[in-house]
């Protein structure tokens, strides 16, 4: 199976996260399986097996940061300035005289306790509202939340800016008090072609502006973690999506070596990249645990969470694209402005209008401002979401003027390769998708001429005639597509332990934010080992006891762990190939291996692995595997449409999603059930960031206004569509040899757009703007009649 | 006081203060009921209380003295599940499985009061537990094979003993 590599162990590569490329040094493994191709046939990767976990998750005893109690464990609360920018001074002095309060910290007890990582905690500037300023612990939850509240915060107001504009004007104050409130490198500028020359080339053009809004992330668990020392080593339990990054922070933070500082997560309750590091909750538990030496538990509540655990920051896109007649794009400009918050990294719009369409000439410019509003967060596909709502409304808008199909137009402009990079595509299903979606969707095949989009049960164009329930409603459909980086990468290990029974232990050191990482890698190994799911076990989330892999984000954990997870299993059968081999005397090259049975070529007689191990006993078989480096000059991407049926009640402005269809393409499906349920899962977060999901600003007070669940809106189980979400057949073996690529990200891209394309179709009016709340819906409204 | 919770008596002795979600996490270490707001507006806390579904951190804990709490931990374990932990679990309405609790028992509420929801009743009366890995295709899924009894009859009253 393996074919044996020979060179340098170590070479530089490039690594893509979320649209950022890193080159690194990486291993390249000692072997590197077959690939898996399309035509493989495997047993039990690519079937629809229930998560192993899911039964716990139902009857409630999967277990969650917020439920790990430790003996004498007590309770920490944070406590947070509501002002935008100014110095904080603080009174503790109630605080700490009520009932079982056990200890107020402040900037002065953390100044040279924590070094770099967590130098800004309870930073004295102010610098946006909620930004936390000091930390109360008592002997009960209640008692800690009582006195953080009775904590006086007073903050000398300065002045501040909390919008684009006010950040960018002249004379604005400085955001973080000193240096320019141009985030890094803005204007970013990036540009392939002559954008003049393609413009002039046009036959026609297009030009609009949207916007999007600050969109919070919103997991139902908040962030969160318990913290306790044994003797000099810090063990922490977080809710995160990246173990090996916080311990980093800890050590960096402790001045401690990785060997003392140990983080478990066990299950944790959604992350959509707001959990990616320590944060001031985790170095709160840490450090009230050392000041006590007890446990300590801090979790964020809830309305902490929706103002300062991240978000994927608002923009404003001034678009204009030229085409040919015939629909060929001659160029595609984009000038976007971003309000970043008070820090973040620069995942902006422009990205997704260098890579979804073939264009000779490109040309965009990102500004990122300053503002004092807490720092943006990488939100499920940062960048893209915003860019896809700009460019795929934008296309929509060129298809009405063309009078052409938006599906049509849209293949028309396939990029063939990937023409930011010049380099060609590990592989690239976005034809099928746009096929088999609009097959299954039954997007009307008459869609050339304008207005004539509509289903059979309402007319687009037709003034909506009032239905069975007396409403005045139209219908309208729409569609849209999605790119998306997803080819992950080194480093991440594996081991594969083979048990004196018979049985596996996959150990990796990821974690599993409700993808199901666990289940689908337990499925790999159990398929490279020949053994059946019930033999095997997938160990995860802890940083003391397995091999490190990377963060969970950037779609790549199953790209980036599966190949290291597939090679430790061939690697731990091949071993125990050996032995059996000398138990049925054949030679080990004539074994296989499946359903947990080993067979010979060259003899009748066969032995399960439980044969084997009990007969090797304790012998300890390891496998080792990791992940080796990406193909280089190949763009690994995901993509995907989606197409959407609307439902607008004239009168009242609310849109309904009535139906969405999803066809994706991201090579290999290690389990379609769970890949169904990443796809269902992006579309109800695209469903809200179409339809409700803003978060509010008071542009006088510097405040956001909506820090809960009731006023920042999140889909409900009303609020679901019909969707028929499905991956398109078909396996990628350039980018790895699992052939799989990663879906976290891309279903939420695509949604949006395509809902408000499709209420542009019934409204015959542009929405230049989301979410579509029902009074900017009855504005676009107005505007058509 | 009193709680009768899952079949066993137990005495707590509650801060007037204290919610029945911090009774039931803190003092009775019965984890499986989640905190995710604690004001109302996620259902992830949400129990049976005399067969109501009701959110536990908005229910005062000396307010419910001798009643019967039914926790998700209540209506099955991972050897004998509830046939809608079951569904659940076989269907995939489970991602991050953080507000699962909740939705559990959302759920057997719903089928207890009514054995045969259409769908809209079920949108309906599921409509106060929030998902964020938007799992809500799956159960509704999930509740449909329930209700039809494909993963075992229903216990009568939705088991709220």
């Amino acid at each position: 199976m393996a074919a044996k590599k020979k060179g340098k162990r170590f070479i530089t590569t490039t690594v893509e996260v979320e649209g950022r490329v890193e080159s690194k040094i990486v291993e390249v493994p000692a072997f590197s399986p077959v690939p898996w191709g399309a035509d493989a046939s495997l047993d039990i990767v690519g079937q629809r097996l229930p998560r192993v976990d899911s039964l716990e998750k139902a009857t409630g005893r999967a277990r969650y940061t917020a439920d790990i109690k430790r003996p004498g464990m007590v309770w920490a609360a944070l406590v947070r300035a509501h002002a935008p920018h100014g110095v904080v001074t603080i009174d503790a002095t109630a605080a700490r005289a009520m009932p079982g309060v056990l200890d107020v910290i402040t900037a002065a007890d953390v100044a040279g306790v924590l070094a770099s990582a967590a130098a800004k905690l309870f930073d004295r500037d102010v610098r946006y509202s909620g930004q936390p300023v000091a930390a109360v612990c008592a002997e009960t939850a209640e008692q800690a939340r009582v006195a953080a509240r009775a904590v006086r915060v007073n903050v000398e107001a300065a002045p501040f800016a909390v919008t684009f504009e006010a950040s960018m004007a002249d004379g604005a104050p400085l955001v973080r008090g000193a240096g320019s409130n141009y985030a890094l490198n803005s204007p970013l500028v990036e540009s392939r072609g002559d954008i003049a020359a393609g413009l002039a080339k046009a036959q026609v053009t297009v030009s609009l502006t949207v916007r999007t809004p600050c969109a919070l992330h919103s997991a139902m668990e908040p962030h969160g973690a318990v913290a306790e020392w044994e003797g000099d080593r810090l063990v922490v339990w977080e809710s995160t999506q990246g173990i090996f990054r916080v311990r980093s922070n800890l050590a960096a933070a402790f001045k401690l070596p990785h060997t003392r500082v140990r983080v478990i997560c066990d299950h944790m309750g959604g992350g959509f990249g707001a959990k990616n590091a320590a944060g001031p909750h985790t170095y709160t538990a840490a450090l009230f645990a050392k000041r006590l030496q007890l446990p300590v538990r801090c979790i964020v509540d809830r309305e902490g969470e929706q103002l300062d655990t991240g978000n994927r920051p608002a923009s404003e896109q001034r678009i204009t694209l030229g085409a040919r007649r015939d629909g060929r794009l001659t160029a595609i400009k984009c000038e976007a402005m971003v309000p970043l918050g008070i820090m973040g990294w620069e995942g902006g719009p422009a990205q997704i209008y260098h890579e979804l369409y073939s264009c000779p000439n490109v040309h965009t410019t990102e500004t990122f401002a300053l503002v004092n509003a807490s720092a943006m967060q990488a939100f499920r596909a940062p960048g893209f979401v915003e860019g896809a709502f700009g460019l795929e409304r934008a296309m929509d808008v060129l298809a009405t003027k063309l009078r052409m199909d938006p599906v049509a137009l849209r293949v028309r402009n396939f990029a063939k390769k990937d023409e930011a990079k010049a380099r060609p595509w590990s592989g690239n299903g976005l034809l099928r998708c746009y096929e088999q979606g609009a097959l299954r969707f039954g997007w009307p095949s008459h869609g050339d001429k304008p207005g004539s989009r509509s289903t059979p049960s309402g007319g687009s164009k037709a003034h909506g005639a009032a239905d069975a329930q007396g409403r005045n409603t139209r219908r309208g459909v729409g569609m849209a597509a999605q790119v998306w980086g997803t080819g992950g990468g080194p480093p991440a290990y594996a081991l594969v332990r083979l048990n004196s029974d018979g049985t596996a232990t996959v150990l990796t050191g990821t974690q599993d934010l409700g993808t199901g990482a666990r289940t689908v890698f337990a499925q790999v190994a159990a398929e490279a080992l020949g053994m059946t799911m019930a033999q095997v076990r997938c160990v995860i989330g802890d940083t003391e006891r397995l091999p490190y892999t990377g963060n969970s984000w950037g779609s790549m954990t199953t790209p980036s762990v599966a190949p290291a997870v597939r090679m430790a299993a061939e690697d731990a059968r091949t071993q125990l190939f050996e032995a059996a081999a000398e138990m049925l005397e054949v030679d080990a090259s004539t074994l296989s291996s499946s359903g947990g049975v080993i067979r010979s070529t060259s003899s009748e007689k066969t032995m399960t692995f439980s044969d084997v191990s009990r007969k090797v006993g304790e012998v300890c078989i390891i496998g080792r595997g990791s992940r080796g480096p990406n193909p280089q000059k190949t763009g690994i991407f995901s993509f995907g449409a989606q197409f959407a049926e609307v439902e607008v009640d004239v009168d009242t402005g609310v849109v309904r999603v009535l139906r969405i269809t999803a066809a994706h393409d991201c090579g290999r499906v290690l389990n379609p059930t769970l890949a169904e349920s990443q796809l269902e899962g992006g579309i109800l977060q695209g469903v809200g960031y179409a339809l409700f999901e803003e978060r509010i600003m008071d542009t006088r007070l510097g405040m956001p206004m909506n820090p809960t669940l009731h006023d920042y809106k999140v889909p409900t189980m009303a609020d679901s569509p019909r969707i028929d979400a499905f991956c398109v057949a078909g396996a990628d073996p350039v980018a790895n040899h699992v052939g799989a690529r990663g879906l976290a990200e891309p279903p939420i891209i695509p949604t949006a757009p395509a809902i408000a394309n499709a209420v542009a179709n019934a409204l015959g009016a542009e929405p230049l703007q989301i979410p579509l709340t029902p009074w900017r819906v009855l504005a676009l409204g107005l505007q058509s009649t | 006081m009193h709680l009768h919770v899952n079949g066993r008596s137990r005495e707590v002795h509650p801060a007037s203060d204290a919610s029945l979600l911090t009774v039931l996490r803190d003092e009775l270490q019965l984890t499986g009921t989640k905190e995710g707001c604690d004001r109302g507006e996620c259902g992830a806390c949400t129990v049976l209380v005399d067969g109501r579904p009701v959110y536990a951190c908005l229910t005062l804990a000396v307010a419910v003295d001798d009643a019967t709490i039914v926790t998700v931990e209540g209506l099955g374990s991972n050897a004998a599940p509830h046939p809608v932990q079951a569904a659940f679990a076989a269907l995939d309405a489970a991602q991050c499985g953080f507000c699962t609790p909740g939705q559990v028992v959302s759920a057997c509420a719903l089928l207890a009061r009514n054995a045969a929801p259409t769908e809209a009743e079920i949108r309906d009366a599921m409509s106060g537990n929030l998902c964020r890995c938007g799992t809500y295709p799956k159960i509704i899924a999930a509740i449909q094979a329930a209700a039809r009894g494909e993963f075992g009859a229903l216990p009568v009253a939705g088991s709220a003993r």
